[in-house]
């Protein structure tokens, strides 16, 4: 059985249909990339998943566990880290302070410490600016401190909503092999992206997103090559 | 890496924390002098009026009310960031607690019975009655914010005293409830302070308002250790992600709905716990107390004194405390006074529209009052004693615009 399965949710915001019976799950060890245009529903679905957002329909499965309607509180106690669109950090706490942040749910001081130093070893620069406020970090740097904010929590799941967004390409390269550096400690991480030439090449699994349905799957290789996708996604 | 560790693991116990005590801290210096003050103030006043101080003693321990109320207040507002504009509705409901419990009242009412408790039994019961209040209130209101939220609470001020003045069967009505019982304790110390020889009192009654002020003083210390121990607890810091952040901090695994319940459950037991200090004290409640004025008022204590930061807050409310009952009280008598002095005599005569100098002021006392405040948050925005990031709050706020620059460059 798949670590996170979504079956056919609906959701909507007021009367907008925001999704339409997507469905998709993401295994053990896997980098699944959910690509899609602005508003097509990729945001929703991870808010769906982490409870800020109920569905309206479908069923939400979380190692075996339905969550559909479990408070986004107890989601994250299960194991879902979520870095939300925007990185929504706490801009006038420290970065150190942010990192704690992400380890509320957890009580074992010991582990907490050796994950900060898992943290600082995955971005160096969050090391050296711990002490500072988390607003005046550059766009980069909190990105790099979103991520590693989500990963506190030890997640058994780590879904990033845009992480790319807004950044430098020598900062998109250094985000995206973090994340394939912290997959191969054997975190899954559903990754949403607009880029999604640089989310295809690390994805094992991918789906594309249209108008809140599911309009293509496959390996991430398959949508890069597919015709349809370069068409409308990359630019080709 | 040292000093983050020794942060995340900090030493238990009372030596490590005396050890940890920054001396240079602002805080710490504010709690020095604030305790300081209080300690010397009533045989200094004393000393300074030639032992006839004993009523303004008794104005600094309904001061102390008030840096009670900021403080409750600080806990909604200041650290969890929820806007509450009704907040002396539980100091009411604190207050009518101890009025109806401890007084005749009751035998007038259809339950045709009085009760007595003890005030410091009371104090318990109108902490709960208040907190149960606090939830109540806080329950519908949670998915509001800021503005919306402000609202309910404005509402719900104006609620309360109008039942207690309506309900007059039970409560009295505009009358409010008199004579209450007087808060008595097996033995107390008496001193110079109070202007007595030190001895110790068997039975002591509470009726001089030295023995309040003494009382307001212990409790404020109690309360001072609590409030700090609960700013930095867990819930301390989910409150503070919630007032940052509420989307994130419900990322971050932050039951924000049992987070904010707690902040408006404890913020109002605060009030219910000086409503019910203010009743004995008083020996009188009234439904005309509580008005909004007293909300906005605490409101005011917390914003100029530092927002979030305890002893920024008790300071601002010790500042507008004497400003608004003693400074302004005391304003018509000192221009007059003053005018005679200068030989300005005239002045004092009431001619035509003129009312006389003194009458006059007493009819600007809102605009001096309204022209303080204005002046002190365009010179100090940040309150008297900021906390650390309500300070960064307010810098960024300046610099954001070119930090984005920086970024999108």
């Amino acid at each position: 059985m798949a670590l996170l399965e979504i079956e056919r949710i609906d959701a909507s915001y007021g009367h907008v249909r925001a999704l339409r019976g997507v469905s998709l799950r993401v295994e053990q060890g896997e980098i699944v990339a959910l690509i899609g245009s602005n508003g097509a529903g990729k945001t929703t679905t991870l808010r769906t998943v982490s409870g800020l957002v109920r569905p309206s329909g479908g069923r939400i499965v979380f190692g075996g566990r339905d969550i559909t309607r479990t408070r986004p509180s107890d989601i994250v106690k299960l194991g879902i880290g979520h870095a939300p669109e925007g990185r929504r950090l706490f801009p006038r706490l420290t970065v150190y302070d942010n990192l704690l942040m992400g380890a509320f749910t957890r009580r074992d001081r010991a582990g907490i410490e050796e994950d900060l130093e898992r943290v600082y070893t995955l971005f160096p620069r969050i090391r050296e600016r711990r002490t500072q406020i988390a607003g005046t970090l550059s766009g980069g740097e909190q990105q790099m401190l979103a991520v590693g904010r989500a990963l506190m929590a030890r997640p058994r799941l780590l879904m990033l909503d845009e992480p790319s967004l807004g950044l430098a390409p020598l900062l998109q390269d250094t985000i995206f092999r973090t994340l394939v550096e912290i997959n191969a400690q054997g975190i899954p991480v559903l990754l949403v992206e607009q880029n999604a030439n640089r989310a295809l090449e690390i994805a094992h699994r991918a789906y594309v997103l249209e108008t809140g349905s599911i309009v293509m799957e496959g390996t991430g290789q398959e949508l890069l090559a597919s015709e349809e996708v370069q068409r409308a996604y990359l630019g080709m | 890496m040292s000093e983050v560790s020794e942060r995340a693991v900090p030493g238990r116990g009372l030596r490590g924390r005396v050890q940890r005590i920054d001396w240079h801290d602002r805080n710490t210096l504010a709690y020095v002098v604030l305790f300081g003050l209080a300690i010397v103030f009533p045989g200094l006043v004393q000393f300074a009026t030639g032992g006839n101080g004993t009523y303004l003693v008794s104005t600094a321990a309904d001061a102390g009310v008030y840096v009670l109320l900021a403080l409750g207040l600080n806990v909604v507002v200041g650290f969890a960031g929820l806007l509450d504009l009704g907040y002396a509705a539980f100091f009411a409901i604190g207050a009518y607690t101890y009025a109806m419990l401890a007084s005749n009242r009751l035998a007038v009412t259809p339950l045709h019975h009085a009760v007595h408790i003890p005030f410091w039994l009371l104090l318990l019961v109108a902490v709960f009655v208040a907190a149960l209040f606090g939830a109540l209130l806080g329950a519908p209101t949670l998915r509001l914010r800021g503005d919306y939220l402000a609202i309910v609470t404005l509402g719900f001020g104006e609620i309360v005293p109008r039942v207690f003045r309506n309900l007059a069967t039970w409560t009295g009505g505009v009358n409010g409830i008199p004579a209450l019982d007087v808060p008595t304790l097996p033995a107390w110390i008496t001193g110079p302070w109070a202007g007595t020889p030190l001895a110790v009192v068997r039975d002591f009654q509470f009726i001089d308002p030295t023995a309040f002020y003494v009382l307001m003083v212990a409790l404020l210390v109690v309360i001072v250790v609590l409030i700090n121990n609960l700013q930095r607890s867990r819930l301390g810091r989910a409150w503070m992600a919630i007032r940052e952040d509420e989307v994130a901090a419900a990322a971050m695994g932050i039951n924000t709905v049992t987070t904010k319940l707690l902040a408006f459950a404890i913020g109002a037991s605060f009030s219910g716990f000086a409503g019910c200090f203010y009743g004995a004290k008083l020996s009188l409640v009234s439904p005309e107390n509580f008005s909004f004025v007293v909300s906005v008022t605490i409101l005011l204590m917390v914003v100029l004194g530092g927002m979030g930061n305890i002893p920024g807050v008790m300071m601002g409310a010790l500042a507008i405390y004497v400003i608004d009952f003693y400074v302004l009280t005391n304003l018509p008598a000192w221009t007059s006074g003053a005018a005679n002095a200068l030989g300005l005599g005239f002045l004092n005569q009431q001619q035509g529209d003129w009312p006389g100098l003194g009458d006059e002021t007493q009819r600007l006392i809102y605009l001096v009052f309204g022209l303080i405040l204005v002046c002190t948050m365009l010179l100090r925005p940040q309150g008297l004693l900021p906390s650390r990031v309500r300070q960064q709050e307010l810098a960024q706020a300046s610099t954001q615009e070119s930090l984005a620059d920086v970024e999108s460059a």
